[in-house]
């Protein structure tokens, strides 16, 4: 354990994009065997390090050492070669393939019978029922994610980089997927596990580095406690509010949001929103949480007019929008943050400014758009610049903009916290309560209980395309227990 | 073995703009260097030619053309519409403006008649681009093959009139329309055959179409649609009426192009081929040279309109390189732009171990 020498060794590396200093001279080791946690909150940094490390940037200064040799990489291909994958928080998929081809396509092999044989046992092994034939445009965002990480997992890496990619899988699969890392790590490989969610750095790493704008602000052995880490993720400032769930204010008695029979169909014509009734009054918060799969997201979807609706009916303030368009529908009131930020969220060809100015009806003046720049705490802060060269929090950050312009009468949102550190998180959560209290009905759409318990007025669980049961009592958190038995058992 | 690695770069605007002219004049050198060696010219006269090219008037002739024609596709293709059928349009542009001079009273009230017949050739050139956007939005089926078959119906519709209903008295059989009345002539710059009236328009509608698109909500929108219809559709915007709108407008401003070249280079309506001129195709080109940003379109327009005046002086004056050797550096000079791109992109690493 001595004389061990680092797999790879990252050399005072420094990247600027623009005016922006994305890396700021970060150095770092990782052994063989050990996995480093990476932390920091959204455009510290993070992401831009594993892109080097696999790649897809070159750094302007600094360098790498793999195995003791100094090391440029100019392409993911030669990074794969040195046995480094990267699974990003954007599941590098092709669309129009199936999963199998997008597996082969990825291992540089044609899809054979053996490798499907040994891609269907690794993800039975996870108990991970996907068809590898299905294309991945019928996939979820979670279940894209998915098989991006087994993708990598199945090429025997020596260094695996996670880039948050593992943070918003479902529980059960993600305390199996850990698990995996972990017994990755302990046969000898090297992790780089990024992630701004604490606790999961503190359960995974056997070390600590914080990034903050591009800096190494803190480099910590096992046993380190959240506060320390917190602390040097966000500087010393308090921004932890508690959630005081405030007592029911309905202001009206008819549904703002109301669903009626719903059914939706997936793309193999199975129906993933298997009659579905729900109402949502102005001033309510409603959840509809369960396991990545079970139609949230279609369900979403058809509130929102993505997809179609095979059956039932829609109703906002007492009009049917069952078969309108999507335009329309925002037209008339209803705001819809959609599941995936990149490519729905936000245009990302445009700038910042003009995603802002679509998102609002009227003028948008310089001040309100600095003023929600700096109330969302979008880093880098210029208006100015592509939206694309954000990174992912920042963009889901410009995407939760179009919350703020108006107060809107309804309000779906899907898992909009999924890419946020906790203070963005808060912030976020805090926002949709808010206009709650001011008299939007907001409908929550979650894979993940932790982000709707302790906001929700109500909370409905969902499996396999039907709401199966409904949780209404002033202390959701008593309940927890019972929701989780129910979203994996019912 | 050294390696070379090709890395994304990020340089300031104005850094961008002045690698890509020193990387093209660049270029231009070294292509009168090669041309003068093949042909055994003096480097001189190949220089000289070339300067002339750019410096001469007639690249007013084929901006008026090209200019509007690819303002109108970058606008489309930048909502991810299409349309490649400018060709065709422009060629109903130039019925229209024609129907209009020979065949209405209008034609023969001054000032009046140009501007009408103007109006009416967009009209009718985005009266053309609308089957193929209907076709797309209720039906699915891909804009780019209609539009690009309708280019040849719109040539034979062009033929057919020259020959048959519209085919001119004077004209000694000829399929020419008659010339079209004086009043509805627009006047040319003396000793020219381009109007200074026309380039003024041409080039207040690029800065007028730039400001659509980067500056008002609609114009954003369009843009957005380059990225993601579901982004538009949950800004409240309704992405049919917005290719609709891009289709349209493109449509409209090739029709423009095709009555400007009836009202000021033509004079009468010729075969559907002449009219177009395969204009229609090359704006598609000068489009995306200009990035797709109606300012840049500008000088793009003006690059590829000196190619064309470059390609005839090789051929017929002093130089009389040939047909061949002239395309070939009209060739080389328009993948320079692309050379100039990518460099202004990317840079090679090479390192050695």
């Amino acid at each position: 354990m001595m004389m061990r020498k680092p797999f790879i060794e990252v050399v005072e590396i420094y990247k600027k994009f623009g005016d922006v200093i994305a890396l700021n001279g970060v150095s770092l080791e990782i052994y063989p065997g050990e996995i480093l946690a990476v932390l920091g909150e959204n455009g510290s940094g993070k992401s831009t390090l594993a892109k080097i490390l696999y790649g897809l940037y070159f750094p302007d200064k600094g360098y790498i050492k793999v195995d003791d040799v100094v090391t440029v990489f100019s392409s993911p291909a030669e990074a794969k070669n040195r046995g480094i994958f990267l699974v990003s928080q954007r599941p590098q998929l092709v669309d129009d393939m199936s999963v199998l081809e997008n597996v082969a396509l990825f291992l540089n092999t044609s899809p054979s019978r053996d490798l499907k044989k040994k891609l269907e046992v690794t993800l039975r092994d996870l108990g991970m029922a996907i068809d590898v034939d299905r294309g991945v445009y019928t996939l979820s965002y979670t279940e894209k994610q998915f098989i991006d990480l087994v993708k990598a997992l199945i090429t025997q890496p020596r260094l695996l980089i996670v880039d948050e990619a593992a943070t918003y899988l479902p529980r059960e699969l993600k305390l199996k997927f850990l698990d995996i890392i972990k017994k990755f790590a302990a046969r000898g490989g090297s992790v780089m596990y990024i992630t701004h969610k604490i606790l999961e750095a503190i359960e995974m790493g056997d070390r600590f580095i914080v990034l903050r704008k591009g800096d190494v602000v803190g480099v910590f052995e096992k046993g380190v406690d959240v506060t320390t880490i917190r602390r040097a993720m966000f500087g010393s400032e308090e921004y932890l509010t508690t959630f005081k769930r405030s007592p029911k204010k309905i202001t009206h008695e008819s549904f703002a949001l109301s669903v009626e029979n719903l059914i939706v169909f997936d793309e193999h014509g199975k129906p993933s929103v298997n009659d579905v009734s729900l109402n949502v009054r102005s001033g309510e918060l409603i959840s509809i949480v369960g396991i990545a799969g079970n139609g949230q997201k279609e369900l979403g979807e058809a509130i929102a007019g993505l997809r179609k609706a095979a059956r039932g009916r829609i109703m906002l303030n007492d009009n049917e929008i069952t078969h309108a368009p999507a335009s329309e529908r925002i037209k008339k009131g209803l705001i819809y943050v959609p599941e995936d930020p990149f490519r729905e969220g936000v245009a990302m060809g445009l700038t910042v400014a003009e995603n802002v100015k679509l998102f609002s009806q009227s003028k948008v003046s310089r001040e309100l758009l600095d003023a929600l720049i700096k109330k969302l705490d979008v880093n880098p802060s210029n208006p100015f610049i592509n939206v694309a060269k954000l990174s992912g929090g920042n963009i889901q950050k410009v995407s939760l903009a179009r919350l703020l312009l108006t107060t809107p009468k309804v309000v779906v949102a899907y898992s909009p916290t999924r890419m946020l550190d906790e203070r963005s998180k808060t912030l976020t959560l805090s926002i949709l309560q808010r206009l709650a209290e001011s008299g939007s009905a907001v409908l929550l759409l979650s894979e993940d209980i932790e982000e709707v318990l302790h906001i929700s007025t109500r909370l409905g669980v969902m499996v396999s395309g039907k709401i199966v049961r409904f949780f209404e009592t002033p202390d959701l958190e008593s309940c927890r227990e019972d929701i989780e038995k129910v979203m994996v058992h019912a | 073995m050294p390696k070379v690695a090709i890395v994304k770069r990020e340089l300031s605007k104005i850094a961008t703009a002045l690698a890509k002219v020193l990387v093209i004049l660049l270029g231009l050198l070294l292509a009168a260097t090669l041309t003068s060696i093949a042909t055994g010219n003096t480097l001189k006269l190949i220089s000289i030619t070339l300067f002339q090219s750019f410096t001469n008037l007639n690249v007013f002739v084929y901006i008026s053309t090209l200019l509007p024609t690819a303002v109108g596709l970058s606008l489309a293709f930048s909502a991810n519409a299409w349309n490649l059928g400018a060709e065709g349009q422009l060629v109903f542009g130039a019925i229209g403006a024609t129907f209009i001079a020979l065949f209405t009273p209008l034609g023969r009230q001054e000032i009046i008649a140009p501007i009408a017949a103007l109006i009416f050739a967009s009209f009718l050139g985005a009266l053309w681009a609308l089957p193929a956007a209907l076709l797309k939005m209720f039906r699915g089926i891909n804009e780019a093959l209609t539009t690009l078959l309708m280019n040849f119906i719109a040539y034979y519709v062009a033929n057919y009139l020259v020959k048959g209903p519209w085919r001119g008295r004077t004209v000694y059989g000829y399929p020419t329309t008659d010339m079209i009345p004086i009043e509805s002539r627009i006047p040319t710059a003396p000793g020219y055959s381009f109007s200074w009236y026309v380039v003024v328009a041409c080039i207040a509608i690029a800065v007028l179409l730039y400001l659509f698109l980067y500056r008002t909500r609609v114009g954003i929108a369009l843009r957005a649609l380059g990225s993601s219809i579901h982004f538009v559709e949950l800004s409240g915007l309704s992405s049919k009426k917005l290719f609709l709108i891009a289709f349209l407008i493109s449509g409209a401003l090739a029709g423009f192009a095709g009555g400007v070249k009836i009202l000021v280079y033509h004079k009468k309506l010729v075969e559907g081929p002449i009219v177009g001129g395969g204009y229609g195709f090359t704006s598609i080109m000068v489009s995306w040279l200009g990035g797709l940003n109606p300012l840049f379109v500008i000088p793009a327009s003006y690059y590829t309109a000196a190619l064309y005046i470059l390609s005839f002086g090789l051929q017929i004056g002093s130089a009389a390189v040939g047909d061949a050797l002239s395309s070939t550096i009209v060739g080389f000079l328009l993948a320079l732009i692309l050379l100039a791109d990518f460099l202004t992109r990317y840079r090679i690493v090479i390192r050695f171990r």
